[in-house]
């Protein structure tokens, strides 16, 4: 589950109202439907309470009514908020021809990542160019150490930042996942120096993911930007070569794009 | 949603003639190995658009066609190899499996059938428990490679059932017949029980809690192969 606001506007300075109609898109959010009686269950609010809040919901289209099971759900407005965000969101503006000339270079789907806390968000996602039916991944959160995209940036961000990460959950995602710390920081080490991280079938069976780090003006990380496919193909016998220098020049050209100098852009 | 998991758990048919093998006879046999993998391709045949629906809402979309695929491949594996032990057999269908599903089922479930093999390959007898202990070999191997606990909605939540079940019965005294029905119960029930799930392993996992209240591909496919090998035994 999503982490919970505040329980039910304790805090200084949350409004209790917002702060109830924002659990109650979240809860919307993990569910087909939900009718009234199920969100007061679940968000321990009061069904009057809830009615009033979701006509009000209902009004700015942020949720909408079934006709037939009189089950609420998301609205349409939401789609419109969440390309809003990805509209606005400069790395992916700046990431729409590098990722899809990468993918069409490479032949292989290409994503986009940033840090959301200690998941990878996925805010662009280019389709494998060969016409099978692909399912796309924007929006997607994917635990930092079992994603490529994840350690690139985690090998670039300063000591504390890295610590703070290693101390997350680090739970597999399969058995090839790197769960220990010690391991993990090695490996980012490693990644700082190459400046490309590798994923060997540690986020899903049968995958594997070359990213490169992608930095801002300052010189921060920003996100990242990979390859992802098949284990057999992106790594034959170690990394592809010609796999490896098609990421770190798609890194770096979008670095450059974002503003990074050219002592940032590393890698 | 119900009707989806009614379509798994009501095989077409019925393999006829539920004579009695009598306690203790069972012995795994390459006809076995035949009927088994035989009767599996053909349902996943028939599911095939089922399962790549059921993918497409929390997967890849790609699962049906790779599923059929890698069977069909494993059926013409087992026609080109007329005379291989069961265990060498099976071992030779899980490699199939690997090259030739893709994906993350590809590996899976062939390191399932691979351990299968490997494990009635050294049994002597290769009789009801045999089977078994493959069974649970085959989840074990699955479990290394995936990481995936019971809970997690994966292949693991109706193949851990069907093989506790089939052991419960066993232990209870009763036929590989009764034992494999039970597997094949257990393991529709695991299914349904994948629905209100939230991933927690595999690309349905990067939904987060969206994953919810679909059935999970991995494990329909699982019950369709415990629901063949229910078929076989008798």
């Amino acid at each position: 589950m999503a982490t919970r606001v505040s329980a039910a506007g304790d805090r200084h300075g949350t409004i209790q109202s917002v702060d109830r109609a924002a659990r109650i898109l979240r809860v919307l959010g993990s569910s087909p439907r939900l009718g009234v009686t199920e969100i007061s269950d679940q968000l321990k609010i009061a069904k009057a309470t809830v009615h009033g809040l979701l006509r009000t919901l209902e009004q700015q289209e942020l949720v909408e009514q079934d006709p037939n099971s009189g089950k609420y759900r998301l609205g349409a407005a939401m789609l419109q908020l969440g390309n809003s965000f990805l509209d606005n969101h400069e790395l992916r503006a700046r990431s729409l021809m590098w990722a899809g000339s990468l993918a069409t270079r490479v032949g292989e789907a290409v994503r986009v990542g940033v840090m959301n806390g200690e998941t990878v968000l996925i805010v662009h996602h280019v389709f494998r160019p060969d016409n099978s039916v692909q399912i796309l991944e924007v929006g997607a959160s994917i635990p930092w150490h079992a994603c490529a995209l994840g350690k690139a940036f985690a090998a670039f961000v300063p000591p504390a930042r890295r610590t703070a990460l290693l101390a997350a959950d680090l739970s597999p995602l399969t058995g090839r996942t790197m769960t220990e710390p010690s391991l993990l920081r090695a490996a980012l080490e490693e990644i700082s120096t190459l400046g490309v991280a590798v994923e060997d079938q540690e986020a899903v069976v049968g995958e594997a993911e070359i990213a490169s780090p992608v930095f801002d003006h300052r010189g921060d990380p920003a996100g990242a930007i990979s390859v992802v496919g098949p284990v057999e193909r992106l790594l034959p016998d170690g990394p592809a070569p010609a796999l490896v220098a098609a990421v770190r020049e798609a890194g770096r050209g979008l670095s450059r794009d974002m503003g990074a100098g050219r002592f940032a852009a590393r890698g | 949603m119900d009707g989806w998991c009614h379509r798994v758990s009501r095989p077409t048919t019925r393999r006829g003639g539920v004579g009695s093998p009598a306690l203790g006879a069972f012995l795994v046999d390459a006809e076995f190995v035949r009927r088994w993998i035989v009767d599996a391709a053909s349902r996943i045949e028939e599911e095939r658009d089922f399962l790549t629906q059921l993918d497409a809402a929390i997967g890849d979309a790609d699962h049906g066609v790779n599923m059929h695929r890698g069977f069909t491949a494993a059926v013409a594996t087992l026609q080109s190899s007329p005379d291989g032990s069961p265990g060498s057999l099976l071992q030779e269908v899980g490699t199939t499996l690997v090259y030739r599903v893709g994906g993350a089922a590809g590996p899976l479930f062939g390191t399932g059938f691979r351990q299968i093999g490997a494990t009635l390959s050294e049994a002597d007898p290769p009789d009801g428990e045999a089977l078994l202990s493959a069974l649970r070999a085959g989840l074990a191997g699955i479990q290394a490679l995936g990481a995936a606990a019971p809970g997690d909605k994966t292949m693991v939540d109706a193949w851990e059932p069907a093989v506790s079940a089939f052991e419960r019965t066993l232990r209870a005294g009763g036929s590989v017949v009764e034992g494999a029905r039970s597997a094949a119960d257990a393991a529709n029930a695991g299914v349904e029980a994948t629905l209100p799930m939230q991933a927690r392993k595999g690309r349905a996992s990067y939904l987060g809690s969206r994953s919810i209240g679909h059935q999970d591909p991995g494990a329909t496919s699982t019950a369709l192969i415990f629901g063949a090998l229910e078929r076989a035994v008798r």
